[in-house]
């Protein structure tokens, strides 16, 4: 996978914001280096003003790096042309007050789509996010939530093969962040890239390969999503015929006593149960949520700063 | 760009229409006036509605920018294949395009009103064509001064810039007022007359195009290096 090129590649960025009056300075970005490699899904997550929106921001060229640089499909960052190959969803995503269908049609436009094929993908996407009813309803009267599906829409018009999407699920109900993410897995079965920023972490959990946890503007941690989750130092053991009082801290439900025990120690607890006269029912490697893997890595995260989020 | 344009005074559709009451009222005059024997106070109220959209031009090319990164609509914009000289051009185009729309209407009424009150119809349309100059050029000063600057501020350097020429034109010499055109071009409508209807001169009206082009391409190179997903502020 490492042959081919980066979907999204940060070298060493920096980037700091001034402000004139206090000349003071923050400092969002820290040396930050980051690979997506194309055709995976990757979840970028970070406490409130780690940085990820201004990650973000400066791959699709609205911001400029203090320092460093980067490429997105193989140009810098900032090329309009590598633009036209990317759908980007904001947080806070906001449209202009008009039918939601010629919406479409002016954001797909703006990506150089013409012809009769432009209002045809206008209905595909609208049908996509479940607002093939609305097509003709102004997005001015839209719920927030119906903003945001319109929102992934016009990220989804010019059909993109690197899918930025920063909390595309933050004002969805349950039954639409289900279709998001169904949007986003079959992309990946299409061979699309998915860069997820977001702070859901189940949602994350469940639909991405890799993970990267930002803190303080420096990457913190990033791994497959399943190896981050696989804990190392402890087993689950669940046995039968046996008491709990016989170990401390098992935990007892419907006749199976499970107990948590670091590895060095599963074999000689598993001989004690045996010695007992019971029976091993599983041995397994404790999972982590990814919930626990992101307190654990910002666990000395201070409040965000005044202009956080950024 | 056209689509920018376009998109642009889509949104400012209500400004423009209240602007287009003030020709609604010179038109209603036409309707009521004893035209030749009230032809003095046409003139004059249609010069003073016709300058009105030079104000407004500045009113937009100041705000465009600012009200489009206020409500982050410029976000979903710029994330395509749009270029940031593009967006600046697509500005340009729509400031001008929703003051001609203004001069337009204004045109037609002073068509008929004053063309009927004896004055020539078309000295009328070359006024308006002035106008129309002089709104681009304003608007785009305005513009590039928006880039980095909140829309207050920039309308104050935008009315600094073009004032200054004109205070030097009215104290030192005439020939200040080509620098900027703009008060050269309103002055030409402004200064019209029954009986001098002012002289086709197009010098300032290509001048200003020229400026325009210019001041979009400072404009161009300031926003390049904005960062606009920070608050203007």
């Amino acid at each position: 996978m490492t042959g081919m090129p980066a979907a999204l590649e940060f070298e060493k960025v920096s980037k700091e914001y001034g402000s004139f009056a206090s000349r003071q300075s923050v400092r969002a970005l820290d040396g930050f280096d980051l690979r997506v490699e194309t055709g995976e899904i990757f979840g970028f997550l970070g406490p409130n003003g780690a940085g990820k929106s201004t990650a973000i921001h400066i791959a699709m060229g609205f911001m400029r790096p203090t320092l460093g640089q980067g490429q997105m499909l193989g140009r810098p960052f900032g090329d309009a042309a590598a633009r036209r190959r990317v759908g980007f969803l904001a947080e806070n995503v906001a449209l202009y007050h008009r039918r939601v269908d010629r919406l479409m049609c002016f954001y797909g436009a703006l990506n150089r789509m013409g012809g009769a094929r432009l209002g045809e993908r206008a209905r595909e996407v609208l049908r996509m996010v479940g607002l093939q009813d609305q097509a003709k309803r102004n997005a001015g009267k839209f719920s927030r939530g119906m903003v945001q599906r319109a929102g992934l829409a016009q990220a989804l018009m010019n059909d993109p093969e690197l899918l930025i999407l920063d909390e595309p699920t933050s004002a969805l109900d349950p039954l639409a962040r289900v279709m998001v993410r169904e949007l986003i897995l079959s992309a990946r079965e299409a061979g699309k890239t998915i860069f997820l920023s977001s702070h859901l972490l189940s949602e994350v959990e469940l639909v991405c390969d890799r993970v990267a946890v930002l803190h303080r503007g420096k990457l913190v941690r990033m791994g497959r999503t399943s190896d981050l989750l696989q804990s190392t130092e402890q087993t689950a053991i669940v046995a039968r015929g046996i008491t709990s009082d016989a170990f401390g801290g098992a935990v007892s439900q419907n006749g199976l006593v499970t107990m948590t025990v670091p590895i060095s120690n599963q074999r000689s607890v598993m001989q004690r149960v045996w010695e007992l006269g019971g029976e091993i029912v599983s041995v397994n490697p404790v999972r982590r949520s990814l919930e626990q893997v992101f307190l654990e890595v910002t666990a000395d995260a201070q409040p965000p700063q005044p202009d956080g989020g950024r | 760009m056209l689509l920018i344009a376009f998109n642009f005074v889509r949104e400012q559709r209500w400004p423009i229409f209240v602007l287009l009451l003030w020709v609604l009222l010179l038109a209603f005059l036409g309707l009521v006036a004893d035209i030749p024997r009230m032809r003095e106070d046409l003139l004059f109220l249609f010069k003073q509605v016709a300058v009105y959209v030079v104000a407004f031009s500045i009113f937009f090319g100041g705000s465009a920018i600012y009200n489009e990164r206020k409500s982050r609509r410029i976000l979903a914009v710029l994330s395509k294949a749009v270029r940031r000289e593009q967006y600046l051009s697509g500005l340009v185009l729509g400031v001008t395009t929703a003051c001609a729309i203004y001069c337009f209407a204004l045109g037609l009424t002073g068509s008929w009103t004053l063309g009927a009150a004896g004055f020539p119809v078309s000295q009328v349309w070359f006024l308006m064509v002035c106008l129309v100059a002089a709104c681009m050029l304003a608007g785009t000063v305005a513009l590039m001064f928006s880039t980095f600057l909140n829309p207050f501020l920039a309308a104050g350097a935008t009315a600094l810039m073009l004032g200054v020429p004109w205070i030097a034109s009215q104290t030192v010499a005439a020939g200040w007022g080509y620098v900027i055109p703009v008060s050269a071009l309103t002055n030409t409508v402004l200064k019209s007359t029954f009986k001098v209807p002012g002289h086709n001169e197009w010098f300032p009206v290509g001048l200003a195009v020229l400026e325009t082009l210019a001041f979009w391409a400072v404009a161009a190179r300031i926003f390049s290096r904005v960062d606009i997903a920070v608050a203007v502020e």
